[in-house]
């Protein structure tokens, strides 16, 4: 299951005085399996385009294809194609009958920023299950995709009955996260899921996302912080005032100096120390360096050698 | 000359509920004209302590003193007046209905005659570099301009003793950046000014003139950075990050590696290259 | 957020939009005084909301507001114009008959009470409609609260009213970005809000409605912290930082205010026959 974009293009508001293009001709692919990192200043149009992977925006112009189904806008004209069947729902009234928009927000499962506040059931057990009942589970699959789901986090069975309000602001945090794991979907986004978390948080977190990926998920993940693109993702797309202006690795983009310079963006001190050493004369492979371990094994091995 | 003291907590026992302790006997003092970092894990008690110092919250037992004051019901709205806290959250804080509203509010609350508000106003919207937002509404503004124009607000108080509760938490690095800034100049502008700044930014605290480490309600550590964060291993036990070179160190250490130990990326290329 | 079109704030420079809040609110009270007034026979009556009309209908033009606009927002207001047209039909059945269908007999009085009632809503509301148009809402709570101010001699804390609609006013912006946010998380969990069982919509309301008050309750907690370390006591003295000049305009324009209201209790005291006077001209 693959996302794409092409060519898409969204302007709030359009013809009012308010209008404002946040996304402009971006064309991306989301492929199986993949860790990428979204980074780019605020304003540059992650949020609007994260909107687009899950069916939540539509393009104004360009296509979107999720899964099966193909979206897409020409001179505003809006066209839905369910490919699989080679159905074409143009009339509005009869796309609202056969084509419910609702289907694409199960294939990627979007995690806002602070998603704690999307929390209100009485027990965390019934709030985890209610996006799985959401898509035509029953009572009691949903129950158990939620309690597998709170497993996965890290929230043991002691969890279920108690109120998502008297939890600590962490716990909150991966109740949310299993509310949208639950619903099972190929591609897990998250913005900024570490926002607030202390450094242990910050790790137990970033280690379940690797779970995940490794269990054959794709995860995007919109971040700031540098850190985490080095040592976790192995794709980084960089936007800039609704442009996409890169999509490459880790490592290319921190070697690419010009580029950061003109994007403002910071690589992780500890890559800058590698970098140092190795302008120094220590033949370091920068692949190997993902934090600071992994930066002393590869010292070690120079020196041993 | 003896150096002043702006805030000492003596003993302080607090908790939210009947029977549960959330501050457990805590004693610290802030030296006038410091920039003093709060730091711990999440829930480990930094904001209540905050929240303490300011009278919001009443403790169970002990003494807050400031400047040598105990802080009692009947002087709490005194003594506030000497204290400026910044929240977390930006829009939570911010309470006119326009940048020149919110710096007036504070104003208002003291009475200042009407006459010079406007002057003060522009004067504190420039210190923080929102003069020309002047007019601006919340909703229009970034994080990091809402939390400027709380520091304007506040400020404009003249308070002695600055608090900032986690105030860049919620933005941007930009905005982090911005606001640290801000305060580093503040600081240099009016080097009387007491700073309690809560925080999880590990360089801040490095970078402070004294570091106070709470775990789960209890005070662990207190003291200049340098002794504070020598202990590596034990930050990493409460769940703390700890400055960048203190981690590389920590693990050559682990690694048979002591050698090659450094304070700074010269002195690291100094023992590795040469 | 377009669709709270009638009364919301219209930004402008008309002689309208400058003029001071408070007077506009006194001026808006005397002309309600004077929609209720009666001015003697119902054609005299009706002369007058002529006169009313032609008035408002300048103040329109002035303040740049369009007054079809205004008339397409009183469109749910049809039906219950005829329901009351119905009403009043039926129930009177004395006076002057003023024609007769089919063997049902309507009398002018019904006809007159009915036009009584709707005349003054579309009045009232035009009125309305013209203060909260050309008036921002801080102004008028600011005027409000200075008009209400004699009260606080009576204990009535109308400072406090006005703080918190002044908050109210700030915050609702904010409240509609965070019901945004939580429309847009539910939504990525299968949240229709727009079709949907009876009991799925009810489910829909409810994850926006409790997430939104939780986080609504958490919020005055932090603002109630936040304005009690600035210093704020709500039984405090407090100055103003917004002054409300008063000028030489404003004395004009309240003296104005006076004459408008003696002319009109002067009309409603004395009862002038004027369409006799009119008559009399020709």
């Amino acid at each position: 299951m693959s996302i794409k974009l092409n060519h898409v293009s969204y302007t709030y508001s359009p013809k009012t005085p308010f209008e404002y293009e946040a996304l402009r001709d971006v064309s991306l692919e989301i492929k199986d399996r993949s860790f990428l990192a979204l980074i780019g200043e605020t304003g540059s149009g992650k949020s609007t385009l994260v909107q687009h992977l899950n069916g939540l925006i539509l393009p104004t112009e360009g296509e979107v294809q999720i899964s099966h189904y193909l979206l897409s806008c020409e001179n505003g004209q809006r066209k839905y194609v369910d490919l699989d069947r080679r159905e074409e729902f143009k009339d509005k009234k009869y796309r609202k009958k056969q084509f419910n928009i609702r289907n694409l927000r199960k294939y990627a499962g979007l995690v806002f920023q602070f998603p704690e506040y999307q929390l209100f059931e009485e027990s965390v057990l019934k709030d985890v299950s209610f996006g799985p009942k959401n898509f035509g589970a029953t009572d009691e699959e949903a129950e158990q995709m939620a309690k597998d789901a709170l497993k996965l986090v890290g929230l043991d069975d002691s969890y279920l009955p108690r109120s998502p309000f008297e939890l600590s602001g962490g716990e909150k945090r991966r109740v949310a996260i299993a509310g949208i794991i639950a619903l099972n979907p190929s591609v897990l986004i998250l913005d900024e899921p570490t926002a607030g978390l202390d450094p242990q948080g910050e790790k137990e977190m970033m280690e379940l996302f690797k779970k995940i990926n490794d269990a054959g998920k794709s995860v995007i993940l919109v971040t700031h912080n540098m850190e985490i693109v080095l040592k976790y993702v192995d794709e980084v797309v960089v936007m800039h005032d609704g442009k996409l202006l890169k999509q490459t690795t880790p490592l290319k983009l921190f070697q690419d100096e010009k580029f950061l310079t003109t994007t403002a963006i910071e690589p992780p001190f500890v890559f800058k120390a590698a970098k140092a050493l190795i302008k120094n004369g220590l033949n370091l492979d920068l692949n190997n360096v993902k934090d600071i371990p992994s930066l002393v094994q590869e010292i070690k091995r120079i020196k041993h050698e | 000359m003896k150096e002043k003291i702006a805030v000492e907590l003596k003993n302080i026992v607090f908790g939210y509920l009947k029977d549960t302790v959330n501050i457990d006997d805590v004693s610290f003092s802030v030296k006038q004209g410091d920039y003093v970092t709060l730091i711990g894990h999440n829930g480990s008690g930094k904001s209540t302590i905050a929240r303490l110092i300011t009278g919001l919250l009443l403790q169970r037992s002990g003494d807050i003193e400031i400047f040598g004051e105990v802080m009692t019901d009947d002087n709490v709205l005194r003594l506030r007046k000497d204290i400026g806290i910044i929240f977390q959250n930006p829009d939570n804080q911010f309470i006119g209905s326009s940048v020149r509203d919110d710096i007036a509010f504070g104003l208002e609350n003291d009475c200042v005659p009407e006459d010079k508000m406007e002057g003060i106003v522009e004067e504190y919207s420039k210190k923080v570099g929102m003069y020309k937002f002047l007019d601006k509404e919340p909703t229009n503004l970034s994080g990091g301009q809402k939390q400027r124009v709380a520091i304007a607000g506040t400020l404009a108080r003249h308070p002695k003793i600055l608090i900032m509760d986690e105030s860049t938490s919620m933005l941007d690095p930009k905005g982090k950046r911005e606001i640290l800034q801000l305060i580093h100049q503040l600081k240099r502008e009016n080097p009387e000014l007491t700073i309690i700044s809560i925080t999880h930014d590990i360089q801040e605290a490095y970078e402070s003139d004294h570091v106070i480490v709470v775990a789960k309600g209890k005070k662990i550590l207190d003291g200049k950075p340098d002794e504070v964060f020598s202990d590596s291993k034990k930050m990493v036990e409460i769940k703390l990050d700890i400055p960048f070179f203190k981690r590389l160190n920590m693990e050559l250490e682990d690694n048979g590696l002591e050698k090659y130990e450094a304070n700074s990326l010269d002195g690291l290329v100094e023992k590795l290259c040469r | 957020m377009n669709n709270i079109a009638l009364g919301r704030y219209i930004p402008g420079n008309s002689f309208l939009h400058k003029m001071d809040a408070r007077i506009k609110i006194i001026s808006l009270i005397i002309f309600f005084v004077g929609i209720f007034l009666s001015y003697g026979s119902a054609a005299q009556n009706f002369i007058m909301y002529g006169v009313y009309f032609v008035i408002l209908f300048s103040l329109l033009k002035v303040a740049r507001l369009s007054f079809f606009n205004v008339l397409k927002s009183l469109k749910a207001l049809w039906i219950m114009m005829l329901f009351l047209l119905v009403i009043n039909t039926f129930a009177v059945q004395t006076g002057e008959v003023a024609f007769i269908i089919n063997d049902f007999v309507v009398y002018w009085d019904g006809l007159v009470r009915t036009g009584y009632i709707i005349v003054r809503l579309i009045l009232m509301i035009t009125l309305t409609t013209l203060l909260t148009s050309t008036s921002k809402p801080l102004d008028l709570t600011f005027g409000l609260e200075w008009l209400l101010g004699p009260l606080k001699l009576l204990h009535v804390p109308v400072h406090i009213f006005a703080m918190t609609i002044s908050l109210a006013l700030r915050f609702i912006p904010t409240l509609m970005e965070e019901a945004n946010k939580i429309i847009r998380a539910q939504a990525s969990r299968g949240v229709d809000f727009a079709e949907g069982k009876l009991k799925d919509k009810f489910k829909a309301i409810i994850s926006l409605i409790i997430p939104l008050f939780v986080s609504s309750f958490l919020r005055s907690g932090e603002l109630a912290d936040a304005m009690e370390t600035r210093g704020y006591d709500p039984q405090g003295t407090r100055t103003k930082y917004r002054r409300k000049h008063w000028k030489m305009k404003e004395t004009v324009q309240i003296i104005g205010c006076g004459c408008l209201l003696a002319g009109i209790v002067l009309l409603a005291v004395y009862k002038p026959d004027f369409i006799s006077a009119v008559k009399g001209w020709f």
